[in-house]
């Protein structure tokens, strides 16, 4: 285990542009824009131009929304923290995309690979490593920078509520906020394992590729589609990589009960019967389990080019 | 414990072929390394040294056998590297990585390395902990690399081209400290380099190498002893070329021919004689070869 926390130590090490300085960057840069509107943009005590009765500025909204729903409220708060986080997201699927794409292939390109050879470390503990760090520890590091942000916007906004007498207590939804988080990863999880064979395609084009891994991944799929389309007049690929990308959701959330009226329900409905039912439905798909099969065929192959790797 | 040391040999390899497409780099190669030797690979650009060398390490695949200090390398070698070090012919320590952290990632995945000793190394070259690889001089980055390799108690030891583009200074220092600091009897170092001269001295055994084949394997005190180069003196060109010199040549107006298996007390009468250098032996084998 020593031996694997610390390949997935240098792969952080070698990716952390990807994996920590993005993340706190693009935060930054948003919490810093949020700081001076709020402080710097005239609008620090009252709103410019409000015209509703009895509100000049945040703290007069939130009391209201606090005394009329405080539900929706928490709720509420707890998606606006999200959505002035969502910035970082953008940059998410890059990082994992191209981490991938460079995991097997950079150590040859400088031929640092004969010195990682030199060492007592076996080919599959460095695929693993090198699949795992982009993964698993992409999505951990944005959310820790994200869960950061969080607080610091609610212990912003918390201090702006004392000097304008808003209600502080309800910008901590606490319960709410943590239970998001581990939305977040359950969440995050499924739609990994949804995508892992499309991954371990990236994987597998990192370890083969001897030059320009971008247009193996990408081109090579785009082509199989044109074939597929011209010859046969059919778009089974196309919609393998729709489904396995995200069109799994269509399948698993279509069938959802129920009517969402309010943040506070939208809310709960994400945290429980959502995940829930997403995981009945991709343990049940036969269309999963090949997907994953196909990413242990791709991994494999990326240990056996690894091995022949120079 | 002598006679099963003595037994194994370090490595052993029985029609060991590698073929890239239609090329054959290596062809039916045979042979042992025996514990505590330092062994000379030497050869043309392209005759299969490299080849050789990275079946050994268990980089790429072969065909025939090959066992090195007991382990199948192509399927073991992540057990091997244990005891195994190794530095190829151009810089590989990672370029991005600071010296400090290049020995944290050693000393985690690596149960032989011992951290201090390397340190101590490190102490005696002018190397900055906290540099980057990338602005480290080709030299240093050497350097680095040697101290990593003797901390870790290898028992085996490759070396490929391992001073290229090193200057002379450097060379000795490397050449001296691995005699000093890292070879014993229980050790063994293959090592292939074109600055022959620079290594002879050190080699136990050497071992020539032409198109994917051995053409020699022998003991260097065996081998420098069988050659011997005179310089004849005047009126004794006959008696010298009746001796059957395996090649002959000019310098400064007299008659050098070089001989093979013949006595030196025989062949003293004749004019100067002295031993042949590894880079001659190895020439006179190879044009011998082709003759």
């Amino acid at each position: 285990m020593n031996t694997f926390s610390a390949l997935v130590k240098r792969e952080v090490l070698d990716g952390k542009n990807g994996y920590i300085r993005v993340p706190v960057i693009l935060t930054g840069i948003t919490l810093i824009l949020m700081v001076l509107s709020s402080l710097g943009l005239g609008s620090f005590m009252t709103f410019d131009g409000m015209k509703q009765e009895g509100i000049n500025n945040l703290a007069d909204v939130l009391n209201t929304l606090a005394n009329k729903e405080p539900g929706d409220m928490s709720a509420g708060i707890t998606g606006i923290y999200w959505l002035a986080t969502g910035l970082v997201w953008v940059a998410f699927p890059f990082v994992i995309f191209f981490s991938l794409l460079g995991a097997l292939y950079e150590e040859r390109r400088d031929r640092s690979i004969l010195f990682w050879k030199s060492m007592p470390v076996s080919d599959w503990q460095e695929v693993v490593a090198k699949f795992f760090t982009p993964v698993i520890m992409t999505p951990l590091f944005f959310l820790g920078v994200v869960i950061a942000a969080q607080i610091f916007i609610a212990t912003f906004l918390s201090m702006l509520m004392v000097v304008q007498g808003g209600p502080v207590l309800g910008l901590w939804p606490l319960s709410l906020m943590v239970s998001s988080w581990l939305t977040f990863v359950v969440h995050y999880t499924l739609w990994l394992l949804w995508a892992l064979p499309v991954l371990a395609w990236l994987l597998f084009v990192s370890s083969y590729a001897s030059r320009m891994p971008f247009l193996w991944a990408v081109l090579a799929p785009i082509v199989l589609i044109v074939v597929e389309a011209m010859f046969f007049r059919s778009n089974m690929i196309a919609n393998w990589f729709g489904l396995h990308l995200g069109g799994w959701q269509g399948e698993a959330y279509g069938a959802l009960e129920g009517h969402i009226d309010g943040p506070d329900q939208a809310m709960q409905m994400l945290l429980g019967q959502a995940a829930l039912e997403g995981l009945r439905y991709t343990l049940g798909s036969v269309q999963f389990w090949i997907g994953l099969v196909i990413s242990g065929g791709l991994v494999f192959g990326a240990i056996k080019m690894r091995q022949r790797a120079l | 414990m002598t006679d099963t040391t003595d037994s194994l040999p370090v490595i052993r390899a029985r029609n060991l072929s590698k073929s890239f497409g239609k090329f054959r780099a290596l062809k039916d190669v045979s042979f042992e390394v025996p514990l505590g030797r330092i062994v000379g690979v030497i050869g043309a650009n392209g005759a299969g040294k490299t080849t050789l060398l990275n079946s050994i390490l268990g980089l790429g695949s072969y065909e025939g056998d090959l066992s090195v200090l007991g382990l199948n390398p192509s399927r073991q070698r992540g057990r091997l590297m244990r005891d195994v070090c190794f530095i190829a012919d151009i810089a590989t320590l990672p370029k991005w990585m600071k010296v400090e952290e290049v020995l944290d990632y050693v000393q985690s995945v690596h149960p032989r390395f011992n951290r201090s000793k390397a340190l101590d190394f490190l102490a005696r070259t002018n190397i900055p902990r906290g540099r980057l690889i990338r602005a480290l001089s080709k030299g240093m980055t050497v350097q680095l690399h040697l101290a990593i390799v003797m901390s870790t108690d290898a028992k085996l030891l490759v070396l490929d081209e391992p001073t290229l583009g090193l200057d002379i200074l450097f060379r000795k220092q490397f050449y001296q400290s691995l005699l000093e600091e890292y070879f014993d009897e229980t050790r063994t170092v293959i090592i292939t380099t074109h600055q022959v001269g620079e290594i002879e001295h050190i080699l136990t055994d050497v071992m020539f190498i032409k198109d994917g084949r051995i053409l020699l394997e022998a003991n260097m005190d065996e081998l420098t002893g069988q050659y011997t180069e005179v310089m004849v003196a005047p009126g004794k060109e006959q008696e010298a070329m009746a001796l059957g010199p395996i090649s002959t040549g000019t310098t400064f107006g007299k008659t050098t021919c070089v001989y093979k298996d013949i006595d030196r007390e025989k062949l003293a009468g004749l004019g100067e004689i002295r031993r042949l250098g590894l880079a001659d032996i190895f020439v006179a084998t190879i044009t011998g070869e082709e003759q």
